[in-house]
Formats: structure tokens, C-alpha cells, sequence
């Protein structure tokens, strides 16, 4: 589905991702662990089209069809999902609004009619109960004022709207408690399907416990410098990044989040 | 040196006779003053910004035909007075009738009514602040009376269409007069529009004066064509626990200029100001408004939201006047500006000037762009960059527009908001 080839990308002239090489198959979920700073969000921007920052080398295809021509709402259109870091604010845009544009821009793209507003209504309350976000947030402005847990539930909500075939989760369960993170996890696990794929960045085993991956991949430097299976996650929960011949401080128990 | 430019003598032309001899008289004598009058210039301090857009021909000086054709069959959920080219046109209009409520032309007044009205007329606005909105004085050739009894209700919204047909050149000098008696309620919406293309000017006068408790919306919305100057001044003196509400929705033109004055003379007024405006291609707005805190007690809230695409050029330009008297007053001003291109120019200034010691006042003024990290959070969900511009553009006077009182106002404005979008915003 995914396929990613020596990517090099640079923000403000400093080169940040130094070549990044990643295969991901349809049905398969991907996590990516890694120190504060090392390029995760730098790459999912990066697969998301965000303009900052600058691909100065290597190729990207998704489906065959290379990813890095596309313009970022046509990278989503496509399938792309990335559920951010930091969640942007947006007061004065209701949060249906947004949600409904953003369906139908997807549903125009397919061929489908668009929802009216009743009829989505009714199905961004249903969604909205699947992450346990109360429908007046629906109301509000896009994050505007919600918790940082609110946040990332409504991230989910647009993935579990958008029906994406990548979804890229960057630190999703960062700030979450324990009944938010298994919301959370459930409504990732709704989305884990034969055609769909994930990549979460995630500092956190305990995610990994609910949502269960199939590859974990470590992230430093810009480079990835291991991957392996699940048992991956749970040796650098004991060990931290230090075995890997990563310095101390930059370890993910100091990330503070 | 080049002496400065002065009101060409043209402008001050004796205009049509068909008004009651107290208002003729007055408008004599409001016309001697203004002989020599120097118009303004990049020098003048409230003009610095716009003098370079004011073109006034002798061409212009002439008065637009009175009678003609108005566009406006148009239906309005209320009552509704046409002026075509400052002239009130009875056969499109639909006055109120009702008790303790007057609403008349100029011209259909009697001896009496007009003397009565020529003694009231002119007392609202600061002569030395809105210079060439005095025209009117000295030119109008009809205009709207209201009078409303104390404890009168206009039931329905007013709405006056200013309608200017520019088939040649010329002016229209429309003018309103509000006598809002003691506890009296009204809605008057001033939709200024026009046809045709040749340069002229609408030079308006719109005056409230509100007596205890009076409480008085008006919304107004300028939507004139790209040959149109608008030249505009609206003054309020607001009694004890009067309430005053604006909404100004403007479109701008080759010059657009509102002055608006509002002194809260009485303890316990208040009045709320509201203004979104819209500028494209080369277009220019002028918003200049001042409020009086003369009384104590008194609130004033301002809040005014620019938007300048393409090359156009907004301005904003408020003044809070706090007299010493005027204790445990409450005003806040906020004027927030979006510049859609890197040639689009907003100069915003506001003007404090606080004599009272035990006062509130809160003002603030931004400018910026659109943002760029929600504009790619819009559109990493699949919306089309062009619309996650104009939601955001929205955003930014959505508040504003939701607070304009009448729906179809709101709807007009949407109308012409969307056009805006369109020729703003392309396709990608
Ligand atoms: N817009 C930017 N301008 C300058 N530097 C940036 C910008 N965005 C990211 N960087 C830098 O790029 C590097 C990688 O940042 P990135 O956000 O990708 O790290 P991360 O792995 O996601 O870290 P964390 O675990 O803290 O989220 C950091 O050094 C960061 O300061
Ligand atoms: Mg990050």
C-alpha cells in the first residue's frame, strides 16, 4: 500500500528525515517509536503534504501512484489520514461544519452524493458516541477549547468519518487516561480492516497492549535503526532507547508530554 | 506653494426646490458655510488614508435625476421607502401607519412639521470630523422623517433602499432623520445600491437622536457599484438608558467613507457597534467612528473585522472619547483585520482619550493572514483548499454576520460575501 524509499526532508534549511525506508501492506499496523525530536511528526507531515516542510530526496508511493505530486487534500481524497500531534484550533468553523465539509469532499471524490444536513447530523452523533465525545462538541469550534484528551477523540472521530486507507496516528494516546486511551483503541481497532492500513507513533507500550501491531520500527535521527515485531516495544519499554546506542536524555520516559 | 484645493463652487449650486421653506432656508445657510471649504488631503489627519481616492469632478456636482425607474420591486419583510437618487419615490415605498408613529418625505411636511425639523436637523454630528459629509446639508432635496411618541413600537423593520442610477454623472444627497420619543423601539435598515457606470456620488446623512430609553437598531448595508463614491455619516445622541446597535456590512468601492458619531449623553445608554467589511481589486473603505462617553454609567462595545483581498486598502479608525464626568464607564473597542494578499494594504488606529478616573476600557486591534497550519488541517481532510479558504475567511466575521438581527439581511450579505469569494478564492 504504502511504500517509502530513502525520503530525505528538511524544515528551514535543516535536514530532519535522512533517508527513511518503510513498507506498508494493506491490513497491517506499523508503529513507530522513537526520542523527542527524531522526525516522527516530521515524517507523518511529511506523508500528509504539509508544505513546511521540504522532500529533498527519495519517493513515496501509495498504491503505486507516487504520493509526493499530490496536493495534500488530494493525498487525502486518496485515503490518507493523519491525526495530528496537536490537533489545530479553529474557532469561528463549527466543528459539524468542518466535518461535513470534509465528508463531502470525499464523497464528491467518489461519485457520491453529498450528505444533507440532517442526514449527517445523525451520523456524526453516532460517531461521535463511538469516542464518547458529547454531540455539543459538534457545535463548537473545530478543538476549539477542548481538552487535549477531547482532542484526540475527535481526531479519531474524523478517521472513523473519512474511512481512510492509511491512517496515521502521531502520538494519539499522548494525554489520554486510562478510559480515554481504551475509547481511543477501540476506535482504532473499528478502523483495523483487510484493506486499511495504520502507522501510529506512539512513545507508549500501553497503547501497543490495545491496539496490537504487527511491526514496531525505531526512529532516530532521522534514520530508522530497528524494526521488529511486538516483542520490539516491550524490550525498549524495559531498556529505553540507551541499548540502541542512543544517548540518555533523548529517551522517550523524558518526553514530556 | 499649490494652495489648497478647495469645494468647487459647482457643488454648492442652488439644487431643487421642492422641500418646505425651513428646510430650503436651512440648507441656504448650511451652503454659505461650506463656500471655500478645503477638501481634504493626504495632509488632513482623518483623511490621510483616503484623499487619494476622492475624485470629485464639476461633473459630479450636478444632482441625479429625481425620477426614473427604481430597480427595487423588491420585497422586504417590513416596511419599505425608496430613494431614487436621494429622492423618496411614494409609489415604491410602503409607509408605516400607524399610531404615534410618523413617517413622512421631507417634501410632505407642513409649515410647522418643517420648522419644527429645521431647528433639530444638523445637531448630531461634529462638523470639524466629517467635512465633506456637510454637503448634505447644503444640498439634500428629500428625506426621511421618523418620529416615534414615546412608548411607540415600529412593528416591523424599516428598511430604506438607496437606490442611485448612474446613466451620467452626478450626485444623490439622500438624508434620514430619527426622533426616537421615550421608551420607543424601531429597526431601520439604510441598503445602499446602485446601477449603471458612470462616476458619481452618494453623499448621505443619517441622524438618531434618542430620547430615555429609547432603544434603536440600524443596519446598514453598502453594496454600491465600482463607479460609486460613497461618502456617509451617521450621528447618535443617545439620552438616559438609551440603546443604540449598528451592524455595518460594506463591500468597497473607489471610495468608501462612514463616519459614525455616537455621544451617550444620558446615564445608563449604551450602544453596541458592529462592522464587517469586504475589499477587492483596487477598492477602498473608510470606517471612522467615534464614541462620546459624556455621561457616567455608560457602555459602549465595538467590534469591527476588515478584510482586504487583491490590491484594496481598508481603514479603521476608532475614537473613545471619555469626558471627565463620565465615571464607571465601560467601553471596549476591538478591530481585528485580514489581509488576503501580500498588495492589500489595512491601516487601523484607535484613539483614546480618557478623562475619568474610574473607567473601563478595553480596546485592541490586530492584522494578520489567514493561517497557514488551519488552512493544512483543513485540507489534510480532503476539503478543497479554495473552500478551507473561505471557511476560514468566514471564521474570521462569522461571529458578526450570525449578530446581524434580521435574516434576510443576513442572507444578502451572504450573497455578496460569496461573490467575494468567488472572484478572491480560484479554483485549484
Ligand atoms: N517548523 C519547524 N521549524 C523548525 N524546526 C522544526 C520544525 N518542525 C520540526 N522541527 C524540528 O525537527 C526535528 C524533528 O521534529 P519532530 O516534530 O518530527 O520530532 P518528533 O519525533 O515528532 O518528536 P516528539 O516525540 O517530541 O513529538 C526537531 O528537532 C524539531 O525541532
Ligand atoms: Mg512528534
Amino acid at each position: 500500500m504504502l511504500s517509502i524509499k530513502n525520503l530525505h526532508a528538511s524544515v528551514e534549511g535543516k535536514e530532519i528525515l535522512k533517508g527513511i525506508n518503510l513498507e506498508i501492506k494493506a491490513g497491517e499496523v506499523h508503529a513507530i517509536m522513537g526520542p523527542n525530536g527524531s522526525g516522527k511528526s516530521t515524517l507523518s507531515q511529511v506523508l500528509a503534504g504539509n508544505e513546511a516542510f521540504e522532500v529533498t530526496e527519495g519517493e513515496v508511493t501509495l498504491n503505486g501512484e507516487n504520493l509526493l505530486d499530490l496536493e495534500t487534500e488530494e493525498r487525502a481524497r486518496e485515503g490518507i489520514f493523519l491525526a495530528f500531534q496537536y490537533p489545530v484550533e479553529i474557532p469561528g468553523v463549527s466543528n459539524l461544519q468542518f466535518l461535513r465539509t470534509a465528508v463531502n469532499a470525499m464523497r464528491t471524490h467518489r461519485g457520491e452524493e453529498e450528505m444533507n444536513a440532517a442526514e449527517f447530523m445523525k451520523l456524526a452523533k453516532e460517531v461521535s458516541k463511538q469516542v464518547d465525545l458529547d454531540p455539543s462538541f459538534l457545535k463548537r469550534g473545530v478543538n476549539e477549547g477542548f481538552s487535549g484528551g477531547e482532542k484526540k477523540r475527535n481526531e479519531i472521530m474524523q478517521a472513523l468519518l473519512l474511512q481512510p486507507k492509511l491512517a496515521i496516528l502521531d502520538e494519539t494516546d499522548s494525554g489520554l487516561d486510562i478510559d480515554a486511551l481504551k475509547v481511543v483503541s477501540d476506535g482504532v481497532n473499528a478502523l483495523r480492516s483487510e484493506d486499511r492500513a495504520i502507522l501510529m507513533v506512539t512513545h507508549y507500550q500501553r497503547l501497543l497492549n490495545h491496539i496490537v501491531p504487527d511491526y514496531v520500527h525505531v526512529l532516530a535521527g532521522g534514520r530508522i535503526i530497528k524494526s521488529g515485531g511486538r516483542e520490539l516495544a516491550l524490550e525498549l519499554e524495559e531498556k529505553g532507547y540507551g541499548w540502541l546506542g542512543i544517548k540518555d536524555e533523548e529517551t522517550a520516559d523524558s518526553a514530556a508530554n | 506653494m499649490k494652495p489648497a484645493p478647495t469645494l468647487s463652487a459647482a457643488f454648492l449650486e442652488s439644487a431643487g426646490q421642492s422641500l418646505p421653506k425651513a428646510l430650503l432656508d436651512l440648507r441656504k445657510q448650511r451652503g454659505t458655510a461650506l463656500v471655500d471649504m478645503p477638501l481634504p488631503t493626504r495632509k488632513t489627519e482623518n483623511w490621510k488614508y483616503s484623499s487619494k481616492y476622492l475624485k470629485l469632478t464639476d461633473e459630479m456636482a450636478s444632482s441625479l435625476p429625481s425620477q426614473g425607474k427604481a430597480l427595487t420591486g423588491q420585497e422586504v419583510p417590513g416596511y419599505r421607502i425608496v430613494f431614487l437618487n436621494g429622492v423618496i419615490q411614494p409609489e415604491a415605498s410602503k409607509f408605516p401607519q400607524a399610531d404615534g408613529i410618523r413617517i413622512a418625505s421631507f417634501r410632505d411636511l407642513d409649515d410647522q412639521e418643517a420648522a419644527e425639523l429645521a431647528d433639530q436637523l444638523d445637531n448630531t454630528l461634529d462638523d470639524k470630523a466629517v467635512q465633506l459629509a456637510r454637503l448634505n446639508a447644503a444640498r439634500f432635496e428629500d428625506g426621511l422623517l421618523i418620529r416615534l411618541k414615546p412608548d411607540a413600537v415600529l412593528d416591523q423593520p424599516l428598511f430604506v433602499i438607496h437606490e442611485v442610477t448612474a446613466d451620467a454623472s452626478g450626485s444623490a444627497f439622500p438624508r434620514i432623520f430619527i426622533d426616537a420619543g421615550r421608551h420607543s423601539q424601531a429597526t431601520l435598515v439604510e441598503e445602499y445600491r446602485s446601477s449603471g457606470s458612470e462616476p458619481v456620488m452618494v453623499n448621505t446623512v443619517t441622524e438618531f437622536q434618542l430620547a430615555d430609553g429609547a432603544n434603536i437598531t440600524n443596519l446598514r448595508l453598502t453594496m454600491e457599484g465600482e463607479n460609486v463614491q460613497h461618502i456617509g455619516a451617521t450621528g447618535v445622541r443617545q439620552q438616559r438608558n438609551a440603546r443604540f446597535e449598528s451592524h455595518t456590512v460594506g463591500f468597497g468601492g473607489p471610495l468608501r467613507r462612514h463616519d459614525l458619531q455616537v455621544r451617550l449623553e444620558g446615564e445608563g445608554g449604551e450602544c453596541k457597534l458592529n462592522g464587517v467589511v469586504v475589499t477587492q481589486g483596487k477598492q477602498h473603505y473608510d470606517n471612522h467612528t467615534t464614541i462620546e462617553h459624556v455621561a457616567a454609567h455608560c457602555n459602549s462595545e465595538e467590534t469591527y473585522r476588515n478584510i482586504a483581498a487583491d490590491q484594496s486598502h481598508a481603514v479603521f479608525n476608532g475614537r473613545i472619547h471619555i469626558h471627565q464626568d463620565a465615571q464607571k464607564s465601560n467601553a471596549d473597542m476591538n478591530n481585528k483585520n485580514l489581509l488576503l494578499s501580500n498588495g492589500a494594504e489595512i491601516d487601523t488606529k484607535p484613539e483614546l482619550e480618557i478623562y475619568a478616573d474610574d473607567v473601563k476600557c478595553a480596546h485592541g486591534a490586530t492584522i494578520g493572514q489567514l493561517d497557514e497550519i488551519s488552512l493544512f488541517y483543513l485540507v489534510s481532510r480532503g476539503i478543497a483548499r479554495r473552500e478551507a479558504n473561505v471557511l476560514l475567511t468566514m471564521a474570521f466575521i462569522n461571529e458578526l454576520v450570525e449578530q446581524i438581527p434580521l435574516e434576510t439581511v443576513r442572507e444578502t450579505a451572504h450573497t455578496r460575501l460569496n461573490q467575494f469569494f468567488d472572484q478572491t478564492f480560484q479554483e485549484v
